[in-house]
């Protein structure tokens, strides 16, 4: 009972972490969206060597381990670049950079769906690359990979869990405290699970709303 | 010894480790995924409900959770766990999880015409799902199956956490002596890499060996 | 006609929500003896087949193959099935097996033979059907429509069963390829072989069925003699499904 007590004064400081949680997630959906789209399309449209500098960049960022990354550029790379980075920045910054490498292959696959036949009528009416590019491809590249977007929200929420490892005070670090407070370690973690659950809950919801509202109807993608 | 004798015999010794962890991983969380997901086809009401609220508690969850709860949370209940089976653990029931669900998709992709085909020739069920639905619908989960590998690969760093000396671990322990972590972590996000690539060649390969002409049309149908 | 009964449907129902698919159908086939069904689509000629192998279970009605009682919710219906032969208007080949090993796997597995003797037999039943070696390691979709239907012939001949059961078995075929289907089917039944056909080709039906059944509206509303059915039917509603088919047979030929 006592240990009931306790643990539930412990709740709403677990609770207090799904904001950071969800800080580093919108920081890194929304840097990696950025970063996104714009190596997708030098991918589509760039010079070879950029492109292969694009390949390179993706190479990196999906085959090693997020917590190789973080550590890299928390003691390294910013470093050396003169940054003095926190634990938040570098966990919002190479999740940012990681989701981008994911991004520009979902973007990729998006742009490459459309792109031949809305290009050929772009340009047949007389509209010259930039515009084909940012009025007509981008807008239904952006929607295609909508439920894709989504499902990267997801795993970003997961992945965000990694950043305890740098002491960001996000839920899993709040959890892991917890747990060495009160002794207990089941039921934080557990705790902190649920609050996952329905973080992904709630974020597929609204992105489902989205994507009803920028729905084109009669248009069968997804 | 100097920095770099001593970091590569130390990552040398964390490769194995998670080249073990692996072995051990890869296979049995495929096996349950593929079981998983026939379940959840054909499992009945029962069989059907528990294994949907294993995947939705599975795939919810960061696998760092799973892992904390098989680690510390476990032995909260007299259950203790080394860490490498904690690890091992946690990552076949995540891992399955998501294989799962590509395996679901599949055998739901297998045209209802290939059951009763089966069923005009008089096979049973099991003869059915083990002999036509299986080898067709893993073919179309391949690639689905190949990813989760490769994330596995990657994942299994996060068994640092418990105290696995795996590679990351080494890599910890040799800069937290030398501080070095350019060179620490820079050649330890190469051994992923190589890691990675190497298996994704080895699935390729092994998506070319058992292509049936054919089949990849169905796949985008 | 002689020889014993080999299939007897008795009032047989099916519906689908509140679509009522098969209204009380009956009849019978006996050994040797070819059964056409023909009608518009849409009428329960599928399935009526379908039910016949239990593939879809009837709401009621009673179906026996000889002695035994497919609608008896006791029998194992797999021992059943092994003993009617399926041709699926889609083929429904096993995608990832070759031509030869589509054949062998319902002797293998469900049979129990060894792979030698299944292999005989499969080989038997792929030159009966007219498949020739260079094509039996072949897959299924490195084949043409028709050879994938003599394939799936083959496969159902090669389980031994009493009875052929053909939904529409060239309607998914080109024109071109329907003919060397439908010779297998014919020369088939001329050996004996008790079959029962769900077709639109009138001219086969009239040349090889002893009996046609127009079926319409999940019920079967006219049967007899192919010539008689076909060229002075008794019912206007048949007379008028095959003006209508004749038409537009002329036409695409």
């Amino acid at each position: 009972m006592n240990l009931m007590i306790s643990l539930s004064k412990y709740l709403p400081y677990i609770f207090e972490g799904s904001l950071w949680s969800l800080g580093l997630v919108l920081g890194g959906l929304g840097i990696g969206f950025v970063i996104g789209v714009m190596f997708s399309l030098i991918q589509v449209y760039g010079s070879s060597p950029l492109r292969r500098l694009i390949s390179l960049y993706v190479w990196f960022f999906r085959g090693t381990p997020l917590i190789v990354q973080l550590f890299l550029f928390h003691w390294s790379i910013f470093p050396a670049l003169g940054i003095k980075s926190t634990p938040l920045i570098t966990s919002i910054t190479v999740l940012g950079l990681r989701s981008g490498a994911y991004q520009s292959q979902i973007f990729r696959g998006a742009i490459g769906s459309i792109e031949e036949k809305q290009m050929l009528a772009a340009k047949a009416i007389g509209m010259n690359d930039w515009d084909a590019i940012s009025s007509i491809v981008l807008p239904q590249a952006l929607r295609i990979a909508l439920p894709q977007i989504s499902n990267e929200y997801s795993i970003i929420l997961k992945d965000s869990a990694i950043c305890f490892i740098l002491g960001v005070m996000e839920l899993m670090t709040r959890a892991k405290y917890t747990a060495i407070a009160t002794g207990i370690a089941l039921i934080p973690y557990l705790m902190a699970g649920l609050i996952y659950i329905g973080l992904t809950y709630i974020g597929t919801k609204l992105f489902d709303l989205l994507y009803l509202k920028m729905r084109i109807p009669g248009s069968v993608e997804g | 010894m100097s920095f770099w004798e001593e970091f590569l015999s130390k990552l040398s010794f964390g490769t194995l480790i998670t080249l073990q962890l692996l072995t051990v991983t890869i296979p049995l969380s495929v096996i349950l995924g593929i079981l998983i997901g026939i379940l959840r086809v054909y499992g009945g009401r029962i069989g059907k409900t528990l294994a949907n609220l294993y995947v939705y508690i599975f795939r919810g969850f960061p696998l760092l959770v799973t892992l904390m709860i098989m680690f510390f949370g476990l032995a909260d209940i007299g259950i203790r766990l080394t860490p490498y089976w904690a690890a091992a653990l946690a990552i076949i029931i995540c891992s399955s999880a998501y294989q799962s669900e590509y395996v679901k998709m599949s055998i739901l992709s297998i045209d209802e015409g290939q059951s009763l085909a089966a069923k005009s020739l008089g096979m049973k069920r099991s003869t059915e799902i083990f002999y036509i639905i299986l080898p067709q619908a893993l073919r179309v989960a391949l690639p689905g199956i190949g990813n989760e590998i490769i994330y596995m690969i990657l994942y299994s760093s996060l068994a640092y956490i418990v105290g696995v000396n795996e590679i990351f671990s080494a890599a910890i322990s040799v800069n937290s002596i030398w501080f070095k972590p350019t060179e620490v972590f820079l050649v330890t996000a190469l051994i992923y890499l190589a890691m990675t690539t190497m298996a994704s060649y080895g699935l390729k390969k092994l998506e070319h060996r058992l292509w049936i002409p054919g089949f990849e049309t169905r796949r985008k149908s | 006609m002689s020889g014993e009964t080999v299939l007897r449907v008795k009032d047989l129902y099916k519906r689908y929500g509140d679509r009522i698919v098969l209204k009380g159908v009956s009849f019978e086939i006996r050994k040797a003896e070819v059964k056409a069904i023909m009608g518009p689509s849409g009428t329960g000629k599928t399935t009526l087949l379908k039910c016949i192998d239990m593939l879809v279970k009837p709401d009621s009605g009673r179906i026996w193959l000889e002695d035994l009682e497919l609608t008896d919710p006791r029998i194992d219906i797999g021992e059943a099935r092994k003993k009617i032969g399926f041709v699926f208007q889609e083929f429904n080949l096993f995608h990832h097996l070759t031509a030869i090993k589509n054949v062998m796997i319902g002797l293998t597995k469900v049979k129990k033979l060894p792979k030698d003797e299944a292999r005989t037999i499969a080989e038997r039943a792929l030159l009966k059907v007219h498949i020739e070696r260079e094509l039996w390691d072949k897959y299924p979709a490195q084949l043409s429509g028709g050879q994938k239907q003599r394939v799936a012939i083959a496969r159902a001949l090669a389980m031994e069963p009493m009875i052929m059961l053909y939904d529409e078995p060239t309607s998914a075929l080109d024109p071109q390829l329907t003919g060397e289907v439908l010779e297998v089917i014919k020369e088939l039944a001329e050996d004996g072989m008790t079959s029962l056909i769900v077709t639109h080709e009138v001219g086969f039906a009239s040349e090889i069925a002893d009996e046609i059944m127009i079926m319409m509206d999940g019920k079967i509303i006219e049967r007899g003699d192919p010539r008689k059915v076909i060229h002075n039917p008794r019912r206007e509603e048949t007379r008028r499904f095959f003006s209508k088919i004749l038409k537009i047979g002329d036409e695409s030929r």
